[in-house]
């Protein structure tokens, strides 16, 4: 055997010789950069997760627990969360609390992460087997529908009631309303606010208030170039950017960035972005179903022109988003190679870390709106004064729910309370790495909430940076119409359905209609799998219309 | 066919060999590089060589191997495969002297030997959901046992018709030189037969260890926590904001070593464990 | 039939002991594949909801089948992706074992290295894959734009996905095809070729005559053994792509699991379990004869 090993060994370094040798030529200008810039910052090459995680931690909220005090000496909590490690989105707060629990109640605190894509059917697998092996899971709050519907998660209002004061206090009412009432489901509350998801507009401040693109653009498109309120103006703005020089390497850059992979959350692109085409003052509800029949109303002419609106801004991202999860898309903007971009609060934070080419640059507003959305209601297309625009609750919200199975429900409850304690909430916000995304007064600048632009300069905010993306949030989590989150039994499936459809549709192997058409499709078959009539029962009831 | 080769042929020949070996060995040593790159450099163009492009660093490594979930993995995949490689080549093993050995019926032997051949053609996407169902009902789910049950299963087909194949080519003399020492069957199967298969016995349960330890479908569906294995470890390096090359690098590195090391070990009897014996390697 | 000869000495002594040789195997496959399969049956007649049996349905699940355009869609992933793959390296792999086999240095490091392929894990393979051809500054694309070439959009575009699949199961099976040819071939009797050449053949003539008839057997039981694997694809494209974009890598197992584990779906899922198996088995029906045949040879 030794006879074999050894001229492996040596093809193993011959190889690494030849490579060593071929590199140089395969990398055009790669070998000027042999001794890369120290961190990063410099060189423009950098990525979302790669931004340092910095020093900012909150504070220690729950005092060590001594003899009898310790009430759950030799339990074991259970936690899964979406895959992301230590210093990760969502899971990063668990491992940072983790000691600080422990010694506050004595008991266990075990971290199970698991693939976004998977982290649902494992969660319904434990629970449709009674295995009872996770206590709480930081659920997508899409998925309350088959959680409450299935009968297996906890009802939390006896906790969040406690005046013992056995438990860490949070306040509810802190929450803003759009996010507030995903927190609850058929008047009971089920989560305990963690992260706030909503997708808002990124915009590059630096290059909209430079002279030379105002003029250059007023010229082209025969207004001024300001932030755009409208997708038809957001359309503008991107063809205008598409293609030009954005951060000064020399080389061309994109108009907007997405991430569109199948699996990637793609679909919550397509819901905050049509969300004006379909709900305006006399529709303000509905955008999934028809209440009366449950037949997909998601071919409505007006989300037809919203994908349509969709397909064709894609023209003005890199090709490479259609591969895209979340951290490629932001990776691009934060490196400044784009002008646009919509998602989530994560990113506004992230660009005030280190590594970003794009602190105080960064200016965040509520997604645009239409000029007319269509009324499905009354089959017709309807103008707007001014501009219709809708807020949204799109993404995860990721927050704690309590497994009817759990063998500890309290100490859980104490782990989802004690993160959602205003202490600890206030620093989550501030900081981008841990991917807890603001949507309460208390992260919200005076007048609007009840923080101030010192907090956010401590963490290392730019001024000007935090104040329009707190606003953005406030305005888009306080707008009058919200968009309607599903929240019914097979959501998951439904989600994902369209989500294929609109991969389908972003890289031409599908007309917008015809995907909308197969989501259609798609969606009658679920719901006939599923029982018609309860799932009509549960969608009506999820709406408030009430029988 | 074995003609004298000309100087150009011999270039040509050691072109295409040495073609072949980059083309397999690259993804290797692309793997190598992403878990020794900082998280900038893995999305940089130009790094290819470590110290003369970018500056290496362990980092990954220490952080990757320093979580608990981890480690564990890496030992749940070790009992997976030690435990469903050596329960398949045990029971295949007496399958494989029987068939050799005995006669079943007219065509019994060949019909057996098909059969158990015809197990590799199941595709295991059909019977997980049953494996599932029922694991769920037996409380085995999570549990690595339930694993080595499985991969013992799927893997069984090689030992049966591998070693079938080699005791066929020892002479029986020997066998019935014990049995006039009065020796019984058994004996003569485990002090005569077993000794003289060794290597192969030992190559092929590589073989079984390598195919459990790779295994993805089944990892993925009947683990939930605790058993969960390094293939299923590697799918989460796919974080919610996308995938980290470097955590991919050290997984993919910490994956696939045990099996390709053990390979080699294996490497004389690997085809004709691959070809479910038919062809000699 | 000289193995039976040999045999018939002891088989009256071990009439019972026989049965106690092969008897744990055989009851063991049979409990592991035949009981999942009849549960399959049983569940293939229900749906289900919140992942627990809602209602016998009958046939409706099998009915599915039909008009399932998303499934046909998996189907005809599947198909292509076996046909191209297992083609290739076929070709490829046959090819590169007559072009060496011939006496040369290195022939058992080439060996050695070839093996590797063969024993990495896929789904590590499927998230390395992610890294190679990365379409901004992945190795692949990089090395591409030095030979003057444009990007390649791998990931994002369906057709390119579909490559980059195919791609990496030529690169872990390739070597196989090589590696067993290679060794087939050397096995062939050398004194046919020299008497071939005696009688003036040209190297094509005893590569039609010779090579390919004695070779026949050991290239269609390597396309048995590639295409029964290649039917079960399921790591590759869920570790690379998801089945995206879109649909386009979505194989048939993917789908099937997505229907099964993600959506709960039990009864369709194992139907569709069921057409798997039914088309598999249906081709290698139609090459069994032939794997018969070699096993046959072997023994008696």
């Amino acid at each position: 055997m030794r006879k074999i090993l050894f001229p492996i060994l040596s093809i193993l370094v011959v190889a690494s010789l030849v490579l060593t040798a071929c590199a140089p030529a395969a990398a055009p200008g790669g070998g000027e950069a042999a001794q890369p810039a120290t961190e990063g910052e410099a060189s423009g090459e950098t990525y979302a997760s790669v931004v340092e995680a910095g020093e900012l931690v909150p504070p220690i909220v729950a005092q060590p627990c001594e003899g009898d005090a310790c009430f759950c000496k030799d339990k074991t909590v259970t936690v899964i969360v979406n895959t992301a490690g230590e210093k990760g989105p969502i899971s990063g707060p668990f491992y940072e609390v983790r000691d600080e629990f422990q010694a506050a109640t004595g008991a266990t605190l075990e971290i199970v992460e698991v693939p976004f894509a998977e982290h649902f059917p494992k969660l319904m697998t434990d629970m449709t087997t009674g295995t009872g092996q996770y206590d709480t899971s930081i659920a997508g709050a899409w998925w309350l529908g088959d959680l409450v519907g299935g009968d297996y998660i906890l009802p939390l209002d006896d906790y969040y009631n406690d005046t013992t004061g056995k438990f860490p206090k949070w306040d509810i009412e802190d929450v803003q309303q759009g996010p507030r009432d995903l927190l609850t489901y058929d008047g009971k509350l089920y989560m305990v606010a963690n992260d706030h998801d909503g997708q808002v507009m990124y915009y590059r401040r630096d290059l909209l208030e430079d002279p030379a693109h105002q003029a250059a653009f007023k010229e082209k498109y025969g207004y001024d170039l300001k932030v755009p309120d409208t997708w038809q103006e957001f359309r503008d703005v991107a063809e205008y950017f598409d293609g030009k020089d954005l951060n000064g390497d020399g080389t061309p850059d994109d108009g907007l960035t997405m991430h569109l992979k199948v699996g990637g959350q793609g679909m919550f692109h397509f819901m905050s972005f049509a969300a004006p085409f379909v709900i305006g003052p006399d529709n303000p509800k509905l955008f999934w179903f028809d209440p009366e029949t449950m037949t997909p109303l998601m071919d409505s002419p007006g989300h037809q022109r919203a994908m349509e609106t969709l397909i064709d801004l894609v023209q003005f991202g890199p090709e490479a988003m259609m591969g895209w999860s979340l951290g490629e898309s932001w990776d691009h903007f934060l490196r400044g190679q784009a002008a646009l971009t919509f998602t989530w609060g994560d990113l506004g934070a992230l660009a005030q870390q280190e590594g970003s080419a794009v602190k105080g640059k960064t200016g965040a507003a509520p997604m645009p709106g239409t000029t007319e959305y269509y009324d499905v209601v009354a089959g017709e297309w309807k103008q707007v004064d001014g501009v219709n625009k809708v807020g949204n609750t799109t993404g995860g919200s990721w927050a704690g729910v309590i497994s009817k199975f759990s063998d500890a429900p309290e100490c859980t409850y104490f782990l989802l309370a004690l993160m959602a304690t205003p202490e600890k909430s206030e620093v989550y916000a501030y900081r981008g790495w841990d991917g807890v995304d603001p949507g309460r007064f208390s992260h919200y600048l005076e007048p609007n909430g009840t923080n101030t632009i010192d907090g956010y300069l401590a963490a290392g905010w730019d001024a000007a940076d935090a104040e329009s993306y707190t606003n953005a949030y406030f305005e888009n989590f306080g707008a009058k119409m919200q968009f309607p989150y599903l929240r019914i039994p097979g959501t998951f499936e439904y989600w994902t359905a369209l989500d294929i459809h609109l991969s389908e549709a972003a890289t031409a192997q599908k007309t917008p209609a015809e995907a909308l058409q197969a989501t259609v499709e798609d969606f009658e078959a679920i719901t006939d799998r599923l029982g018609r009539d309860v799932q009509r029962e549960i969608y009506v009831k999820s709406l408030g219309l009430g029988e | 066919m074995r003609r004298k080769t000309s100087p150009i042929q011999s270039i040509l020949i050691g072109g295409i060999m040495f073609v072949a070996l980059l083309w397999v060995l690259f993804p290797f040593y692309w793997a190598f590089l992403n878990s020794i790159k900082k998280p900038a450099d893995t999305f940089r163009a130009g790094a290819w060589i470590p110290f003369l492009q970018f500056q290496p660093t362990l980092e990954h490594w220490i952080s990757e191997l320093s979580i608990i979930e981890i480690r564990q993995a890496l030992i749940n995949s070790t009992i997976i495969s030690l435990g469903a490689a050596t329960l398949s080549v045990l029971l295949g093993t007496l399958a494989a002297y029987a068939l050799a050995r005995f006669r079943f019926g007219k065509s019994g032997n060949s019909n057996f030997t098909t059969w158990f051949i015809s197990q590799r053609i199941l595709p295991p996407v059909v019977v997980v959901i049953p494996f599932f169902l029922i694991m769920r009902q037996l409380q085995l789910l999570d549990n690595v046992f339930s694993l080595v049950l499985l991969n013992a299963t799927f893997t069984l087909p090689f030992p049966v018709i591998i070693l079938s194949q080699m005791i066929r080519e020892l002479p029986p003399e020997l066998e019935e030189a014990a049995y006039v020492d009065g020796a019984s069957v058994f004996q003569g199967f485990t002090r005569v037969v077993l000794p003289l298969i060794l290597p192969g016995l030992v190559a092929t349960w590589i073989i079984c260890m390598a195919f459990s330890w790779n295994e993805f479908l089944f990892a993925l569906s009947l683990t939930t926590k605790s058993a969960i294995p390094m293939p299923v470890i590697i799918a989460g390096a796919e974080h919610t904001r996308g995938v980290q090359f470097w955590f991919v690098g050290v997984r993919v590195m910490l994956t696939m070593l045990p099996p390709i090391v053990f390979a080699l070990l294996a490497q004389r009897y690997i085809i004709r464990g691959l070809t479910l014996g038919a062809v000699k390697g | 039939m000289a193995a039976t000869d040999s045999t018939k000495p002891q088989a009256r002594r071990s009439d019972q002991t026989k049965f106690w040789f092969l008897g744990p195997a055989v009851v063991w496959i049979l409990v592991f594949t035949i009981f999942p399969l009849l549960y399959a049956l049983y569940t293939s007649f229900f749906s289900f909801r919140f992942g627990k049996i809602n209602q016998f349905v009958g046939l409706a699940n099998f009915g599915r089948l039909f008009t399932d355009a998303n499934l046909h869609n998996g189907l005809r992933v599947t198909l292509t992706f076996v046909i191209i793959t297992v083609t290739i390296q076929m070709l490829l792999g046959f090819g590169l074992a007559l072009l060496l086999n011939r006496e040369m240095r290195g022939k058992n490091i080439l060996r050695a290295i070839m093996i590797l392929p063969l024993f990495a894990t896929p789904v590590a393979m499927g998230y390395l894959g992610i890294t190679l051809f990365y379409e901004i500054n992945g190795p692949i694309n990089e090395l591409i734009r030095a030979f003057g070439g444009s990007d390649i959009p791998w990931l994002s575009n369906p057709f390119w996905a579909q490559v980059a699949i195919i791609l990496i199961d030529i690169w872990q099976w390739t070597p196989f095809v090589f590696l067993v040819s290679l060794a087939a071939l050397q096995g062939l009797p050398a004194d046919l070729f020299e008497a071939a050449e005696v009688d003036g053949a040209s190297g094509w003539q005893s590569f039609r005559r010779i090579t390919l008839p004695l070779m026949a057997p050991v290239l269609w039981l390597i396309l048995l053994l590639r295409l029964v694997e290649a039917f079960k694809v399921f790591d590759i494209p869920t570790s690379l792509t998801l089945g995206g974009p879109g649909r386009a890598t979505e194989v048939y197992s993917l789908f099937t699991y997505r229907t099964a584990l993600r959506f709960f779906d039990h009864g369709y899922a194992a139907a569709q379990g069921f057409l798997l198996l039914l088309i598999v088995s249906l081709i290698v029906g139609l090459l069994f004869g032939r794997i018969r045949s070699i096993y046959q040879e072997e023994r008696n």
